[in-house]
């Protein structure tokens, strides 16, 4: 038997939040403790973990993501009970890191230094912004003081990695007031930054309103993109994905696999699987989730078997969203197509200032590329669609 | 066979909305065989058949056995008109199928342009016309001036004419009883050669090409050799008939002073051209009746595929529709930014939008139309003459010696208090005043030679709009004229397009180019890199717009779950590019094409 040394991330969707957020589409239940429904998923979750692991004997999971929802909000207790099933039931890696989502009203000293104890060594929290206004409007549960002090709680339990989660496009945000909540939350030294442009999602509560909500244009939204670069740059936070900046060392593991093509298993409703070339999600439903793992089986949304050529559009679009990027041995090696296309294309982004190459010779979008990227990958899957494989070699 | 006298051939003429289908509608209940429920699924059966076989509904010529108040049976057969300025020609070709005419005017609207334009057409066809006033339930109904109305203008004795509400069923007996009494009986003579005109056909898939035709002489039987004389085709008749309400009834023979239909597994329309003289190929007409013209379009213009692949499917598409409308043509075009496509003609804008809507929704294409133009006269410096259907075959301005365009004879009604405004409107469409009538005291007709060129664009939209939707407009060509022409042509991120370069008027090049450009700007979405757009004439610009380059086009958040969603969004954009043209950088989505041509009038 070759080593087990294939590796896997598990991704743990915890559905549960004190409320519902005005643009949230993730799948969570609002509304407050359900302590029944949270006991109930507990014992799914859990079992069909036990369930699954002997399904991946020669892989070792190097990461593990708790995410939803609010994982803080579920509780410390439950999470490590989660987190003791996979280690139990999985090959675990040297030093995995093993992220929760948190959002700073439940981040409270005693939940992180309990789960701090317990493995748990990253954190992402949901600071968002730094105006009450504006949070109390997109119906966050908590202010900017709270969002401060979980911080401060976290570095005092000793989580290594902290990140935090802002969001700009917002409602009335000026590009100046974006560049000051920057300034204000890189003066909290946190390791990991991820700004995500608000966008308004059908089937929220801003979609109802959303002509009303005063959003800034989409110039200047690439102006506040820009901003988030420049700023978090100056602070020694540098880009590696589209929304992502951290101190060098201290990028997300985890999430990097979405983007560079590793293999993950996700648990608990709505969680994404990518795993032995299949792709599937499990439907969005608690109680068709707690139902299915005990009886016939879990419910999927979704799944697929990804065929290679499609592998070969999923790297582009994937991998250009990070500073990573994409070259050609790597490509034309896995993929068996020809790379040089795509290169001629990257050559008309370079002139564009959209794209660079690297010393190594990897091509990736500059920040000015990663605002169109959509437009810059479509143009590469299109190209990409016209070629054909390579002869094999030898 | 039928007893000629009581026979009645006749047509039902109108302004649009004056009530003319309600009033067919009416007059087929009336003279039911059958009990009215039975009737009415029977229609509706047969449409819903119709429908399936994917051929345009409706019978063209509908035949009524109606007992009259004398006591006497007569066979009644109403023979459809188009009812737009357009189909002018086809209306003319109905009307010789009939011996009179039922005109219907609006009670409280009055004589309007088609009114005129149609009892013209009548009468020059020798048709008795018959008025009746409809919608005298209307509150504002005010029947007898409508009658000295039509007594003043049209002189037509319309005293007596009957008033009606076709919606409501009041008076309907008493237009069939006028019908029976006023319209003369067809004469003919069965033993003579056959002569019968074709005033519609229609192809169907099973039958091929049904012919509509009025017998003026002799007869036709199943089994018989019959030659179109136009055309020359030939072919032996399957099966003749009328059409009840009930559907086709198969007859062992249509004799001189029917109506009614033939088959004879003709496969193109195109070979049963409307106005041309069926007759036998044993004992032929001397000669065919009179009045046949080939129609000839008037309006043409490019279209293309959005998807170029699609090519084959538009040329199908064409052949199939030309089956069943022998008035487009086509031919093959080829443009250096759309690719192959087809310079297509059309009678006027609305049959062009008919025949758009068909392609589009009955043969699911997206197309690309460019902007419609008139034929153009260019006499050329070596003294050669060119007829010129597209601006891609515009020649060199400095070979063209002579430029002319066509004219045409505009009639429009417009209520008095909108002359000054229509008036503006002309005179900024390059038209000439002729003279003015007063049709009564509140509504004018006003007569301008116009050219061709300035009503095809958006003309009756903005004449629509400064009246309120009051004046109505009639026109007929009168011939060409010497012009000052130029092409326009557009160039988007420095490359000319030439599928949006158009011929017009000289002095209206400079308004026209800044408009096209502002539109241009309008409908082409931002993209990847700024795009100039520039009008210029003979590599001389004119008038320019930027497109300014988005700057923001991002998914923000793509994690495991995010992944199949956000592929299927790239899948979207990428599909919705293809639905755009590009050319070089520059992708250019089909609406824009038709924008250019829709100008505001201001």
């Amino acid at each position: 038997m070759p080593s087990a040394t294939k590796k896997l991330g598990i991704y743990v969707h915890v559905p549960f939040c004190r409320g519902k957020c005005e643009y949230c589409d993730f799948y969570s239940l609002g509304g407050g403790k359900n302590r029944d429904a949270m006991d109930r998923y507990l014992k799914a979750v859990t079992a069909h973990i036990r369930e699954t692991a002997p399904l991946a004997p020669h892989y070792e999971v190097d990461t593990v993501y708790f995410g939803g929802g609010t994982p803080s909000f579920f509780g410390a207790e439950g999470l490590i009970r989660v987190l003791d099933e996979v280690v139990r039931g999985f090959h675990m890696a040297k030093s995995p890191e093993i992220t929760l989502e948190a959002n700073p009203d439940s981040a409270t000293m005693q939940t992180l230094s309990r789960l701090g104890r317990s493995g748990f060594n990253r954190i992402s929290i949901g600071v968002q912004s730094d105006d009450d206004e504006m949070l109390r409007k997109l119906g966050r549960p908590h202010d900017y003081k709270q969002a401060t002090a979980a911080i401060a709680n976290a570095r005092r339990a000793g989580f290594e990695n902290v990140s935090v989660d802002l969001m700009y496009g917002l409602p009335n945000q000026s590009l100046d007031r974006w560049r000051e909540t920057l300034r204000t939350v890189a003066a909290l030294s946190p390791d990991h930054v991820s700004c995500y442009a608000l966008k308004v999602e059908e089937g929220t509560r801003l979609w109802e309103y959303r002509e009303y909500a005063n959003f800034p244009d989409d110039d200047t939204q690439a102006d506040m993109y820009l901003a988030a670069e420049g700023i978090l740059r100056q602070n020694g936070l540098k880009q590696y994905e589209i929304s992502n900046f951290a101190r060098p060392g201290y990028e997300s593991r985890h999430n990097l696999k979405y983007w560079l093509g590793g293999e993950y298993l996700g648990f608990g409703p709505s969680a994404a699987s990518d795993f032995g070339g299949k792709r599937f999600t499990i439907a969005r439903d608690l109680e068709g989730y707690i139902r299915g793992v005990s009886e016939q089986g879990v419910v999927l949304s979704e799944c697929e078997t990804i065929p290679v050529r499609e592998r070969a559009g999923e790297y582009l679009m994937l991998r250009l969203r990070t500073t990573h990027g994409i070259e050609q041995a790597e490509y034309e090696k896995t993929f068996l197509l020809p790379f040089a296309p795509l290169e001629k294309l990257m050559q008309k982004f370079e002139k564009a200032e959209m794209a660079e190459k690297t010393e190594s010779g990897r091509w990736r979008l500059t920040p000015k590329g990663f605002l169109v990227s959509n437009s810059v990958i479509v143009e590469l899957l299109e190209t990409q669609q016209r070629t054909t494989p390579l002869a094999k070699k030898r | 066979m039928t007893d000629l006298s009581k026979i009645r051939n006749f047509s039902i003429i109108a302004h649009i909305d004056h009530g003319k289908s309600t009033l067919a509608d009416r007059l087929l209940e009336e003279c039911k065989t059958v009990d009215l429920r039975e009737m009415e699924d029977q229609i509706l059966d047969s449409m819903e058949l119709e429908r399936e076989r994917g051929i345009t509904i409706k019978a063209r010529a509908v035949r009524l056995d109606y007992e009259a108040d004398d006591g006497q049976k007569y066979v009644l057969n109403l023979i459809d008109t188009p009812g737009h300025v357009d189909f002018n020609y086809e209306v003319s070709r109905s009307l010789q199928a009939c011996e009179g005419a039922v005109l219907v005017v609006d009670a409280s609207q009055g004589i309007e342009a088609q009114t005129l334009a149609n009892t013209y057409l009548a009468i020059d066809a020798g048709l008795e016309v018959l008025p009746v006033i409809n919608k005298i339930d209307l509150p504002a109904a005010r029947p007898q001036e409508t009658k000295q109305e039509i007594e003043d203008v049209i002189g037509l004795p319309a005293m007596d004419a009957p008033e009606i509400s076709a919606k409501n069923g009041i008076g309907i007996r008493s237009v069939l009883e006028m019908i029976v009494r006023d319209v003369p009986a067809p004469q003919g003579d069965e033993n003579a050669p056959l002569q019968a005109l074709i005033f519609d056909s229609q192809y169907d898939s099973y039958r091929g090409v049904i012919v509509y035709m009025r017998v003026k002489n002799g007869f036709v039987e199943p089994g018989m050799d019959v030659r179109m004389m136009a055309t020359g085709a030939q072919y032996k008749v399957v099966e003749c008939g009328y059409l009840s309400p009930k559907g086709m009834i198969p007859a062992e023979r249509l004799s001189a002073g029917e109506v009614g239909y033939l088959t004879a597994s003709i496969k193109t329309v195109s070979d049963t051209r409307v106005g041309d003289t069926v007759t036998g190929v044993e004992n032929p007409a001397s000669e065919p009746l009179p009045g046949y013209k080939a129609v000839q379009p008037m309006v043409f213009s490019g279209i293309y595929p959005a998807d170029g692949s699609k090519y084959g499917d538009l040329r199908d598409a064409l052949e199939k529709l030309r089956l069943n409308d022998a008035s487009m043509t086509y031919v093959q075009e080829n443009s250096i930014a759309l690719g192959f496509g087809f310079r297509c003609g059309f009678l006027g804008l609305l049959h062009m939008e008919i025949i758009m809507e068909r392609l589009e929704r009955e043969y699911n294409l997206d197309l690309i139309t460019t902007a419609p133009n008139v034929v153009y006269h260019i006499t050329k410096t070596n003294g050669e003459m060119l007829e010129v259907y597209t601006p891609l075959n515009y020649p060199d301005p400095a070979e063209i010696q002579l430029a002319e365009e066509p004219y045409v004879k505009a009639n429009v009604i417009v209520p008095q208090e909108y002359v000054g405004s229509v008036m503006e409107l002309c005179q900024q469409r390059r038209g000439e005043f002729k003279d003015m009538t007063y049709l009564d005291p509140t509504r004018v007709e006003l007569h301008y030679d116009m050219p061709l060129n300035e009503i095809i664009y958006d003309f009756f939209d903005a004449l629509k709009s400064r009246t309120r939707g009051y004046a109505s407009l009639d026109y007929e060509l009168s011939g060409y004229r010497p012009s000052k022409l130029v092409k326009l042509d557009i160039l988007l991120g420095g490359e000319m397009i030439d599928a949006l370069s158009f011929i017009l008027f000289s002095d209206n090049a400079y308004a026209r180019a800044r408009k096209i450009c502002e539109r241009l700007k309008e409908h082409i979405p931002r993209q990847m890199f700024e795009i100039p757009v520039q009008a210029a004439i003979g590599g001389k610009i004119i008038a320019r717009e930027t497109i300014k380059a988005f700057r923001k086009d991002v998914l923000a958040k793509c994690y495991g779950g995010d992944i199949t969603r956000k592929k299927k969004l790239l899948e979207k954009q990428k599909e919705g590019k293809k639905r755009m043209r590009s050319f070089g950088t520059v992708s250019v989505p089909s609406e824009a094409f038709m924008a250019v041509l829709k100008l505001d009038d201001d």
